[in-house]
């Protein structure tokens, strides 16, 4: 099989361990749950987003519930395209690896030991990977930088149209 | 006449039906490949036809008048409806008559892109189809900013009797890629005398020949009735998506599409639609239909090129920013050789002498579709594939579940990257629920290359009983292909449940493409009362017999009209 694990796949699991870095400093950050100014509902469907356009004041901190409608993962991540495209990577490996199945996740799987201490466990601080049915939510703030998207990173939904603009005035 | 008001209240509801009515003519036509021009048959005076437009939900009326002097019919390949309206002349009808108008009335239950073309003698190689696109009722789970059809066909400068009267008296009559007495002293240098003595007197006594793929070339590849020369056009402004809705309407040829530069995210397949999967290449059965979308996101021209799978033809158009616009063409790869593999005998590890001597029908390549793909093992197959050895590849090939292993015909990337498998596609919604089957039936694909026989069970259609399903039930089909070439099976009136091993996530198709020396099983939940055609569409294999009667016992009474 081509699609396997190889070295460098593998060490893109780094990204998953230390919570995207980049992410945070382009997109805005994890906000303080006191400073939150009103909180909003996006609901995940098969596989699009509603609503599909977010607007912010730069420096706005807010509480984004997110809700999966779909019958099928979905992911819920802020970032540039960029970043969206670079985190595509160790999405795929997660299929690959039988951490996402279609209609669920195997947790087992997520925290098996890649090597070097790394798992698989999908724990960025700047998205949400939710099971059909679940709901969690994430506190932002949001930096005044644009070209901003949320997006879903599970292989091909992205591609497909399951992805946000995110507009901060 | 509906007043301001009156219409204004019936925009407002929500359950509204729609009732569409639609002339179609069937005509004499001119087609002109850019490369030869023919006389031909095809719809309103072209050929392809229109795209028809239907919306779910919507009861539609299609009048089809016959302007040739023979018969016609016209087949909705790939629509749910009742069988007397499924256009296949002695099963749903007797077909329309010269000068006649059958009117067809079907209420359309599914969404997606699908195809029509005419299922009376070769008049659909010789021209007569076209596509159809049918809106959803709900929202897509995928989005785009516009839409092309991109029709495929392999256009012959010959009709297609001729091309089938040719077959019957050589089988190799258009087969232009046969091995010369050169490539016996190349392959001699390279691989030995005794070994390459040895592997032609195999072939000869098989009759048939390594270059086997294609069985009729000389064809020019058309995109919507567009030449390579004539460089059919899609336009697009940078940094949108754009939906490609792929229909394979081939007599004969598969093609291996790709848009160099631009990766496709695979949403559709036989108008279901699958779960998202981005693929740098595809092979489209002939057909089969694979809506994609891609996102140029340059300001400049992309090709669309589609490789037949022999290598022997190719159609090419371009998705630009303006008119006028051209993408580089790329070369032809070489041809694919078949292999011992692709005669079901890869997995025999037998010696090759008695190979003539056996029965290939007992082969079973096992259950594919359960197979752990982590745990194959490609390390043996170089060794194995003498054939693959002559383009100097001897990388490991990516293996494809739905080829028999060490196959010569198993897809590459052009960029090696990822080229779609029937294993990768996943529905992305069932339709129906997973059940066990009530019973099995199997479909062993027959041939007799030399007499241009093609059968199933080894009995062409002519000399066969129908097949009889019971409503309700849910029948396996196991198909194992003891030919050496590919069939695209087809089923009608009733879905087809193909086999990745998913469950409930199979995918849902109209054709299941069988490769060489494989078994692939699939399900058909048994819905559809009446008589239904069931047969290899490749044109000129269904007219030699690979080709059943399936009937459909039970259910409500005269079937669902």
């Amino acid at each position: 099989m081509q699609r396997t694990l190889n070295g460098l796949a593998a060490a893109m699991l780094l990204g998953a361990a230390s919570p995207a870095g980049a992410a945070i400093s382009e997109g805005g950050q994890p906000g303080d749950p006191q400073q939150v100014s009103r909180t909003i509902d996006i609901v995940m469907y098969d596989n699009y987003f509603e609503p599909e356009q977010l607007t912010f004041a730069a420096g706005e901190t807010v509480r984004l519930k997110v809700r999966n409608e779909g019958a099928l993962v979905h992911e819920f991540n802020i970032g540039t395209a960029a970043m969206h495209e670079a985190h595509q990577g160790q999405m795929q490996m997660m299929v690959d690896h039988g951490v996402i199945q279609g209609d669920h996740l195997n947790h087992e799987r997520m925290k098996m030991d890649m090597g070097g201490g790394h798992t698989m466990e999908h724990s960025h601080a700047n998205s949400l990977l939710l099971e059909p049915g679940q709901e969690a939510e994430l506190v932002w703030t949001f930096a005044s930088a644009d070209s901003l998207e949320f997006a879903c990173n599970v292989p091909g939904h992205y591609q497909a149209g399951m992805v946000g603009g995110i507009h901060v005035e | 006449m509906l007043s301001k008001g009156v219409a204004a209240a019936l925009a407002l509801l929500p359950l509204i039906s729609w009732a569409g009515e639609y002339n179609l003519t069937v005509d004499r036509v001119t087609i002109d490949t850019g490369e030869f021009r023919k006389q031909g048959i095809g719809y309103n005076g072209a050929s392809p036809g229109p795209i028809l437009r239907f919306r779910e939900g919507e009861d539609v009326t299609i009048h089809v008048t016959n302007n040739l002097d023979e018969p016609t019919s016209v087949h909705w390949h790939g629509l749910v409806l009742p069988f007397q309206m499924d256009g296949v002349p002695g099963l749903s009808y007797p077909g329309i008559a010269p000068g006649e108008t059958f009117t067809y009335r079907f209420p359309i239950k599914q969404a997606g892109t699908y195809w029509f073309h005419s299922h009376s003698g070769f008049q659909e190689p010789d021209g007569a189809y076209g596509a159809i696109v049918i809106e959803p009722q709900g929202r897509e789970p995928f989005r785009y900013d516009r839409e092309y059809v991109v029709q495929l066909t392999d256009k012959h400068p010959h009709s297609g009797d001729r091309v089938m009267r040719n077959l019957k008296t050589s089988a190799d009559y258009y087969n232009r890629q046969q091995q010369t007495v050169g490539d016996f002293w190349r392959d001699s240098r390279e691989r030995g005398l005794a070994a390459t003595l040895k592997d032609r007197l195999m072939w000869g006594d098989m009759r048939m020949m390594a270059s086997d793929t294609e069985d009729v070339q000389g064809f020019t590849g058309l995109i919507n009735g567009k030449g390579p020369e004539q460089n059919w056009t899609g336009l697009f402004q940078p940094g949108e998506r754009v939906r490609l809705r792929l229909i394979n309407s081939s007599a004969m040829t598969y093609f291996d599409v790709r848009l160099p530069g631009l990766k496709m995210t695979v949403v559709q397949a036989d108008g279901n639609n699958v779960q998202p999967v981005t693929v740098d290449e595809l092979r489209i059965g002939v057909a089969e239909t694979y809506d994609v979308i891609v996102q140029p996101k340059e300001d400049r021209a992309y090709t669309v090129f589609a490789e037949s799978m022999g290598r022997s033809g190719f159609a090419r158009g371009t998705l630009a920013p303006r008119e006028g616009m051209q993408g580089e063409i790329p070369e032809l790869r070489p041809a694919p050789l078949l292999t011992m593999a692709d005669m079901g005998m890869a997995h025999a590890g037998m010696d090759h002498g008695d190979m003539a001597s056996m029965d290939h029908g007992s082969m079973n390549q096992g259950d594919m579709a359960d197979m752990d793909h982590g745990s194959m093992n490609h390390g043996d197959m170089a060794g194995m594939d003498h054939s693959n050895m002559n383009h100097g590849e001897v990388a490991v090939l990516p293996a494809d579940p739905f080829y028999a292993q060490g196959s010569g015909l198993i897809p590459q990337a052009y960029n090696d990257g990822r080229f779609l498998s029937y294993a990768d596609l996943r529905a992305q919604k069932p339709l129906y629920e997973d059940r066990e089957p009530t019973r099995e039936i199997e479909l062993r694909l027959t041939g007799n290359m030399e007499r241009y026989i093609w059968s199933i069970n080894g009995i062409k259609e002519s000399d066969a009983e129908p097949i009889r399903l019971q409503y309700g039930e849910r029948v396996r089909f196991k198909f194992v292909n003891e030919t050496m070439m590919t069939h695209p099976m087809h089923l009608h009136g009733m879905w087809s449940i193909l086999d990745v091993g998913a469950d409930q996530w199979n995918p849902v198709k109209h054709v299941v493409s069988v490769a060489p020396g494989t078994t692939v099983y699939m399900e058909t939940e048994v819905d559809a009362p009446g008589k239904w055609a069931f047969h290899c569409h490749l044109a000129y294999h269904a007219a030699a017999g690979m080709f059943r009667t399936v009937i459909v016992e039970g259910g409500p009474e005269g079937g669902d009209s």
